[in-house]
């Protein structure tokens, strides 16, 4: 159980970027935080990896509380981040250092035949598309097999074929070991594919707007009525959050600025 | 160079069925080629001047033809003095190289690390580096004396700038998004230098190397000219109050030979840890 309890953040200059978020997490749960820019997102999850320490709070992962990175807590960010002097394989063993050489060479070769790149082992990082590299950043993240996995907007820099790809992907590998993930995101549609719950965020200071329960079955599929339902919810929230009327234009669903919406 | 088109062209016709063959000749002529383009200047320029002496157009008595500087570096070899002098100048110079890097490393590596040691120490490295030099020579002879000491350490002090310079600035400038994955990845401070930092400045690294080593080859002169009785200044010198122009142009031609040896010595050696580079010139 990864706790989050009461963290805040304030910047050297006086900015307040997160004040007072709590959540809990349970093992396995998928938790999509989503917000618009500016509401900390970013900032909570980086908290959460022990790369930076919060102002105020802690972060508690099983009793132990997190101050610094953590072997139980991996982290892709918005970018592949792959070291270009090391072959992908290396680049996936990163955090394998420790492990005796025959077992993490089989357990990279096993890692990049999941995530579809076993072809590309000896090659150099440069030589990847976006989509492969982001690929072989997870790859990297998850064969240390952490308890928590973060996701800082991991697809955001993809193409729309490539993210949506990617997502599938990423459950698919979710559903091995079924670690804890959170995933920041401004993308409603990929909030919805991936979440057991969704929280929402509002900026200045950044706290916890909404939580939407998001229960629809597995696989989901983006077209149904009921995918189209959590996403207006979750549309709507966002716009709430952000003290902004909601535009629609279907007679059922209206809202006044500021206020609340109505189904 | 037909000889090699030559094959080119023929030899797809003997392997008819295998396609590949011919890109592979293809490529092996390019290779032979692209370095032979660079000869084509002094080349040209060495056989108009030969000619010209030849056949009287000039005298060849302060610019000696090829010819004679040939003679006079085979002379020079035979005797073995070549090798006394350019033995000498290349021991000076490795001496000098290697204390300069090692000095340059570290201090480098230390204030690109440190932003307090930086503040500290940079400014005095900075204010050191913008004097010329050759201007310590009279003070390193008091000093060190006139034998290898002082110019050992003038090659040093001339190697050391640009290694520091460019340690500081790669280290420095290693990009904190890599650093960070090296952090959540829980590394320590000695395996961040050894699995990160070391491998993200190698580039430029190599770079500050060659450039010192440039340098170096440049103050061995200097610290020849001001007295010693061997070494490839010493040729120079020697040509120059005797009145040999073909011993100093030979003495130049093995300047540029071991300037080129030593710099191609570094690409090589370097070239293994650089095969990942994305970058726009391949060589």
């Amino acid at each position: 159980m990864l706790v989050v309890d009461r963290i805040g953040k304030t910047y050297p200059n006086g900015v307040r970027a997160l004040d007072g978020i709590s959540l809990n997490v349970a093992p396995g749960e998928i938790l999509v935080v989503i917000g618009g820019s500016g509401c900390g997102k970013s900032t909570m999850l980086r908290a959460i990896s022990g790369l930076d320490t919060p102002s105020q709070g802690k972060v508690v992962l099983d009793g132990m509380v997190i101050t610094a990175p953590h072997e139980q807590i991996g982290i892709i960010f918005q970018e592949p981040r792959l070291l270009p002097w090391l072959r992908v394989a290396d680049n996936v063993g990163f955090g394998l250092e420790q492990c005796p050489k025959e077992e993490r060479n089989a357990r990279v070769a096993r890692a990049l035949e999941r995530v579809g790149l076993a072809d590309k082992a000896r090659v150099w990082p440069r030589e990847l598309s976006g989509g492969q590299a982001q690929r072989v950043a997870i790859a990297r993240a998850l064969v240390p097999r952490p308890q928590v996995l973060l996701l800082d907007e991991p697809f955001s820099a993809l193409d729309a074929f490539t993210r949506a790809d990617l997502q599938d992907h990423l459950l698919d590998l979710w559903a091995d070991s079924k670690p804890t993930l959170i995933v920041v995101t401004h993308d409603v549609e990929e909030a919805i594919v991936l979440a057991d719950r969704i929280m929402v965020m509002r900026p200045h200071p950044g706290r916890v707007y909404e939580e939407i329960l998001c229960d629809l079955p597995r696989p989901r599929d983006r077209q149904s009525a009921a995918f189209d339902f959590v996403k207006r919810r979750v549309l709507a929230a966002l716009d709430r959050s952000l003290e902004r009327a909601v535009i629609t234009d279907d007679g059922e669903t209206r809202a006044a600025a500021g206020g609340g919406l109505w189904w | 160079m037909s000889l090699v088109s030559m094959t080119a062209s023929v030899e797809p016709a003997e392997v008819a069925p295998a396609p590949s063959s011919a890109s592979v000749a293809r490529a092996g002529s390019g290779r032979l080629l692209r370095p032979a383009l660079g000869l084509l200047l002094p080349v040209a320029v060495a056989v108009s001047w030969e000619l010209a002496v030849r056949h009287g157009f000039a005298s060849g008595r302060l610019v000696p033809p090829p010819s004679v500087i040939f003679q006079t570096f085979a002379d020079l070899a035979r005797t073995g003095e070549l090798e006394l002098h350019a033995g000498a100048t290349l021991s000076r110079v490795i001496a000098g190289f290697a204390f300069g890097v090692v000095a340059g490393t570290v201090l480098g590596a230390i204030t690109g690390y440190s932003a307090l040691t930086n503040r500290l120490v940079d400014p005095t490295l900075q204010a050191l580096r913008a004097i010329p030099s050759i201007a310590w020579v009279p003070l390193f002879i008091l000093w060190f004396g006139i034998f290898e000491a002082s110019k050992i350490i003038l090659i040093a002090v001339g190697v050391f700038f640009p290694v520091y310079l460019g340690v500081m600035g790669a280290v420095m400038s290693v990009d904190r998004k890599i650093v960070e994955v090296g952090r959540a990845f829980r590394l320590s401070g000695t395996a961040m230098v050894r699995r990160i930092l070391l491998p993200a400045v190698m580039p430029a690294y190599v770079i500050s190397l060659r450039a010192g080593m440039g340098l170096g080859w440049m103050f061995v002169v200097a610290a020849e000219f001001m007295g010693a009785s061997t070494g490839l200044g010493f040729l120079l010198i020697d040509g120059q109050q005797l009145g040999k122009p073909a011993q100093i142009v030979a003495a130049i031609v093995a300047f540029a030979i071991l300037g080129k040896a030593t710099d191609w010595l570094i690409v090589l050696l370097s070239a293994p840890f650089l095969r990942w580079e994305d970058r726009f010139a391949r060589v």
